[in-house]
């Protein structure tokens, strides 16, 4: 049965591998193992002309011989096979196609015939296909993945992400589940595009309840006009961040007014993502960092920040960079707030926000110091979120850092970040022990401004 | 004029074969929708000419106005400065000469708006997006600095407000040097009804408020184009 929507296609009731391998890490193995190390509850039905038995499974010789109730077939065969494929799952009520093969327009001329092909074989058929040319989808909700890039378990997490690009859900899947201690719901790898695209996985994603921000990988927007209004949608709800590739410098033509002239289609979008509440950033790597920052931790009410550093250096950098690029501001705080700080600091230090806590650490040790600060400065009603940097080594003894956790704890609707000076390899221990328990870590402690920055923009369309 | 009725101007243009409207027509129709104009009178003779000037009070403006003259400046068809009714039957004797015998429209005798802060409002079809309007910097600086943010139509007051934050030079509309405060209020309506404009009359392809002064608080479309889709294009 053909299907409107993608219910099906994010949590599949059972699944065929078309092409299915018994070969050790060919994708039509891979493919399975995935499922299996996902917890995949539905049925799996591999594909093969040579029949036998593959993991245990009954290997079918053809699509005809498949069992009836099939939701979703993960096509693995070369290009030229697949528009019949897509013909004989929508024979036998498939409603989704996963198409992985590439070797299409993004080729050569052939390729672009056999694309089009394709096209008209899911239209024809009302078929739902991903791809060609993608590793695949994830949808940790189902226990479902259609990745056939060795993944093993993928955690789970409200982060759905949605990329032009086959490899999301392959290598760039892997350095999230490698480098960072979040989870996601859906990801999906939208390769060449015949028919599924980020506007129909918008909508979805939309509605999602599983899915609470949703990061896009953008070159090109097939709908733009409809990608802006379900994006009006979605923005007062969860965040929605947009990094587009492929700015062209000038998408303007032969005009005669001036208007015209400078309606490149790149100014355009922006203003279109702006008015539609969508947050634009301009760099890869901040998929993952506004998406650490926000997994575990509420969206900031605000752009006001109480920062709590180890060095008057680091706060002259950090407030010239908030003043020249991030929209951050550091507000005076509450003048309980600042007794709470005179308390735990040595009588000559004079404090303000950015608190410098290096003093207070030197009397009362890291541990204490930096419990009271934070913990004043969250309390404090002028602060949106706390970012603490942190002088960890061995020298000085890493201090227990239990307290941590349970600030964030006790003050859930301000986000805490933790950025580190010092030992790396303490940075890593603390690292490793703080992500796990929802306090999100930055290496670089620029990076910690830059994602809330990103988030503070997000607020701005989010119902209160 | 009223919306129909410009609407009405729209359709005849276009079924004339006008590639654009006149700046007399296309500010009457901006006028419709709520853009603040500059008063002005649409004359043919140096004696209409004189007894506008008379009544808008000088110093004038004199401009030659036709559907096909896109470039007034480059044709040295403006005038501006003229200070008395003699300057001004002059004035219309001159550009009228400069016109040649072909010049097949009027002239426009306009108040002179003085204000040290020009401003641009404007409108594209993107193939992609459809109807979007701009804001940004007016004047020689629309070309030279290209200080411009977009926003697609319709907009509400609110996208309007946006804008005028998200221009580099958003501290120009406040009160710098003594200048008074931009009404934000105006000019966002302004900008909202550039878009209305462009969303109610498919047949207009373009549209191009420049400059658009800043008169004391009060923006002013000095200037204003509106470039038609030809005939049977839709």
């Amino acid at each position: 049965m053909a299907q409107k929507d993608l219910k099906r296609f994010f949590a599949p009731r059972s699944v065929a591998v078309i092409g299915a391998s018994a070969n050790k890490g060919r994708p039509g193995r891979v493919v399975i193992e995935n499922m299996r190390a996902n917890g995949y509850k539905g049925d799996i039905h591999p594909v093969n002309p040579r029949g036998g038995k593959l993991l245990g499974l009954r290997v079918f010789k053809t699509i005809k011989d498949l069992p009836s109730g099939i939701d979703l077939a993960i096509v693995i065969l070369p290009a030229q096979a697949t528009p019949q494929a897509v013909r004989d799952c929508a024979a036998r009520n498939i409603g989704s196609i996963v198409l992985v093969a590439g070797g299409f327009a993004e080729v050569d001329h052939a390729g672009e015939d056999l694309q089009q092909e394709l096209a008209q074989a899911s239209r024809e058929t009302g078929v739902r296909v991903l791809g060609p040319n993608t590793a695949g989808h994830i949808s940790t909700p189902a226990d479902f993945t259609s990745s056939f890039f060795p993944l093993g378990e993928i955690p789970r997490g409200g982060i759905s992400y949605v990329a032009q690009t086959g490899n999301f859900t392959g290598a760039m899947m892997k350095h999230i589940m490698s480098a960072e201690n979040y989870g996601v719901a859906r990801c999906i790898g939208l390769g060449n595009t015949v028919d599924i695209d980020e506007t129909d996985v918008f909508e979805f994603l939309a509605t999602d309840r599983h899915t609470k921000a949703i990061f896009f990988y953008l070159e090109s927007l097939r709908r733009p006009r409809e990608f802006i209004e379900i994006a009006k949608q979605v923005t007062p709800k969860k965040p929605v961040i947009v990094l587009k590739g492929g700015a062209t410098a000038d998408g303007a033509k032969a005009a005669l007014s001036h208007t015209a002239s400078m309606g490149s289609d790149d100014r355009i979008l922006d203003g279109a993502l702006r008015q539609a509440g969508v947050v634009r950033i301009d760099e890869f790597s901040h998929l993952f960092l506004a998406a650490k920052a926000v997994a575990p931790m509420p969206v900031p009410a605000g752009n006001r920040v109480g920062f709590v550093s180890p060095s008057g250096a680091f706060i002259v950098h950090i407030s010239d960079l908030c003043r020249q690029r991030f929209n951050l501001s550091f507000p005076d705080l509450m003048p309980r707030t600042m007794d709470r700080l005179r308390e735990i600091s040595p009588p000559f230090i004079r404090l303000s926000n950015p608190v410098d806590i290096f003093p207070s650490a030197t009397v009362h040790g890291m541990e204490f110091a930096y419990r009271e600060a934070m913990e004043a400065v969250l309390t404090d009603p002028n602060v949106d979120a706390v970012v603490s940097i942190m002088i960890l080594t061995r020298e000085l003894g890493m201090p227990s850092l239990d307290f941590i956790p349970e600030l964030a704890k006790k003050h859930p609707k301000k986000p805490i970040y933790i950025s580190f000076s010092g030992d790396h390899a303490c940075n890593e221990e603390a690292k490793a022990f703080l992500e796990p328990r929802g306090v999100p870590t930055f290496p670089l402690i620029e990076d910690a401004f830059k994602a809330l920055d990103i988030l503070a923009q997000a607020r701005k369309s989010l119902k209160k | 004029m009223k919306i129909d009725a410009a609407q009405r101007l729209v359709a005849r243009s276009v079924k004339a074969g006008h590639g654009a409207l006149s700046e007399y027509d296309s500010k009457r129709l901006l006028a419709a929708y709520g853009v603040p104009v500059t008063r002005e009178r649409l004359v043919h003779s140096a004696k209409d000419a004189r007894a506008a000037a008379d009544r808008l009070g000088y110093p004038v403006v004199l401009k030659g106005c036709a559907h096909d003259l896109l470039h007034k400046t480059e044709a040295g068809l403006v005038m501006v400065g003229l200070g008395s009714g003699k300057e001004v039957a002059d004035g219309f004797r001159t550009l009228k000469a400069r016109a040649g015998a072909d010049f097949s429209g009027g002239f426009l005798v306009q108040e002179m708006v003085k204000g040290d802060r020009e401003l641009m409002i404007g409108m594209t079809r993107d193939e992609q997006f459809g109807p979007s309007v701009v804001f940004g910097l007016g004047g020689i600086f629309t070309e030279v600095l290209e200080d411009v943010v977009f926003r697609l139509a319709p907009l509400k007051l609110s996208d309007a407000r946006e804008m005028m934050t998200e221009i580099r030079a958003a501290k120009i509309l406040g009160s710098v040097r003594g200048m008074a405060r931009v009404d934000r209020a105006l000019l966002a309506h302004a900008i909202v009804a550039v878009g209305r404009a462009a969303a109610e009359n498919p047949d207009i392809a373009e549209i191009d408020i420049n400059p658009l002064i800043v008169a004391g608080s009060r923006p002013i479309a000095v200037d204003g184009l509106v470039i038609l889709k030809p005939a049977g294009s839709n």
